[in-house]
């Protein structure tokens, strides 16, 4: 097991505590698409033809802990946070791999280009032939964890700050990035 | 020093931010300026040019996947689209309910009267939609207001079901080619509203922390995996639509599909912010005419 490093140890203590539901103390906001009896909570509607009624469905994931656009919905959003990678980065490419391609993990190949694959996005930068770049890992650690910080309107998810990938799996990208010849 | 664990809990509490009276900590994109009419997007994605004649579209271009995302989809509208589609099947079976609710009480039908029809007549009513209802308080869209209204005749016609949108596609039929027309920018509920749209538009949310105007401001022909993203100029002039792979959908059920694809907690047709964000892509489509039936993929 790594030693948890001071900046991951607080990561992972903010992120338990802003993702809990019970940060509405009276309930969900009124206008949310939730049903509280559902175990992921989220609902998604389902139209019937020929009906006056519009029928909910439960969502394959609960997307309640981050914030919505709902007036009733006073949390706040998690701030950017800067981190620190303590080497050596122990990455596994092969996985690396699969988390970029993977829906509701990295999903990097939505915006970017990566070798191998057809329709990838074009928002973000080429990743193609990461490696002749020479970044550091600890920048393409930042990036992945919270890009916010070298540029406050970055389009691309903070995916450590808010808990879609966890430490190991980001540097796990890090590691595939950079094998990229 | 070396941090404890319980003392990094400590100074985390410590530092949480006062909740009270300050607003939360949210983020947003560079907030842009939009003209209130369609042609305002020639300095946005400057496709208008290529869709601004709905009856004339480039077949060639239409049929181009690197170029299409240029005319907007309006390939898919009537008169250029003259297929027969599930929205036509949709727009009869308004007409049908519309007619059941549409008792008249003397010599104008009750729930025409209700939904702000003058005399009765459906005819350029879709295009001064979303409007400040006297009755409801607030701004509502035309779907808000058919629920309403069947309501006070006894029927449940929920927002965003099939019904209730089909019978948008028929009030929207009877506008067929007239220009979307509200005032956002005289003073009053209309322009707060607007506002506030323009607001929630470019405010950061959900699991990956996007905004709309991320993808429909700042990526406008950029490919998302498959799709290429469109203006929001315009884009309100088809709907209800009937989606090939989906149904018949309402602009709010639109929306809570762009926030579930962006992993983002979605809301009830009809909640205030969506509405506010209604009438602003309204104030981004004066101008524009009706296109109902219309489908899309
Ligand atoms: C929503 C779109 C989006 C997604 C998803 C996304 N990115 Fe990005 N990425 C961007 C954009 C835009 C930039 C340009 C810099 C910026 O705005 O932060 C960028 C920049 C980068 C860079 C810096 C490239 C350079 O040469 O400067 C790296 C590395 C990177 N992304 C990796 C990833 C990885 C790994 C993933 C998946 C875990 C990912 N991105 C997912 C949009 C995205
Ligand atoms: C990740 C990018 C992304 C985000 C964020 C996003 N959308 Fe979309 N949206 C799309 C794509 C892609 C389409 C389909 C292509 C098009 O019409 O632009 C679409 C389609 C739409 C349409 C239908 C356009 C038409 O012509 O029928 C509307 C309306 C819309 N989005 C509104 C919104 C609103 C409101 C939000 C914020 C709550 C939002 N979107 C957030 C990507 C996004």
């Amino acid at each position: 097991m790594r030693i948890c490093t001071r900046f991951l140890c607080l990561f992972a203590f903010i992120s338990t505590a802003w993702l809990s539901p019970s940060a509405f103390s009276s309930g969900f906001p009124t206008d949310f698409a939730v049903d509280p009896s559902v175990v992921n909570l989220t609902l998604e509607p389902k139209v019937v033809v020929n009906s006056g009624k519009l029928e909910w469905v439960p969502f394959s994931r609960d997307l309640t802990p981050w914030v919505s656009l709902s007036y009733a919905d006073k949390r706040p959003a998690a701030k950017p946070r800067q981190v620190k990678l303590v080497e050596p980065l122990q990455g596994d490419p092969v996985r690396g791999r699969a988390l970029a391609m993977a829906r509701d993990k990295g999903y990097c190949i939505v915006c970017h280009q990566l070798p191998g694959e057809q329709w990838a996005g074009t928002v973000g930068a080429l990743l193609l032939s990461f490696k002749k770049h020479k970044y550091p890992d600890e920048l393409v650690f930042q990036q992945i964890f919270d890009s916010r910080v070298f540029n406050p309107i970055s389009v691309m998810p903070p995916y450590g700050t808010f808990g879609i990938l966890n430490e190991q799996e980001i540097r796990d990208l890090v590691a595939y990035l950079q094998s990229l010849d | 020093m070396k941090l404890t664990f319980p003392l990094l809990l400590l100074l985390v509490v410590a530092s949480q931010p006062a909740t009270s009276a300050t607003a939360p900590y949210r983020e947003f994109d560079p907030m842009e300026d939009y003209l209130p009419h369609v042609k305002g997007d020639m300095s946005l994605s400057g496709s208008y040019k290529h869709w601004k004649d709905p009856a004339n579209l480039d077949w060639r271009m239409a049929g181009s996947p690197d170029e299409n995302w240029k005319l907007n989809w309006k390939f898919m509208d009537p008169p250029f689209n003259a297929s027969v589609h599930g929205g036509h099947f949709a727009a009869d079976r308004g007409e049908e309910i519309f007619h059941e609710l549409n008792r008249k009480v003397g010599r104008f039908g009750k729930f025409a009267i209700c939904l702000g029809a003058r005399k009765g007549n459906l005819k350029g009513l879709r295009s001064q939609y979303p409007m400040y209802r006297k009755d409801l308080k607030r701004v509502a869209g035309l779907e808000e207001v058919i629920e309403h209204c069947a309501a006070k005749e006894g029927r449940e016609l929920q927002n965003g079901s099939y019904d209730n949108s089909a019978v948008s596609v028929y009030v929207a039929s009877q506008s067929t080619g007239m220009p979307i027309k509200i005032n956002v920018t005289a003073n009053g509920p209309l322009k707060a509203a607007y506002e506030r749209g323009r607001k929630v538009f470019h405010a950061r949310a959900g699991r990956i922390n996007l905004a709309c105007s991320s993808c429909h401001t700042y990526q406008i022909g950029l490919h998302l995996r498959g799709t290429v993203v469109t203006s929001p100029y315009g884009d309100v002039a088809h709907y209800p639509v009937y989606r090939t792979r989906y149904q018949l959908q309402s602009l709010h059920l639109r929306f809570v599909e762009c926030n579930l694809a962006t992993r983002t907690q979605p809301l009830k047709p009809g909640s205030q912010a969506y509405t506010d964000i209604e009438v602003f892509l309204t104030g981004l489509t004066n101008g524009y005419p009706v296109s109902v039936p219309s489908e899309r993929d």
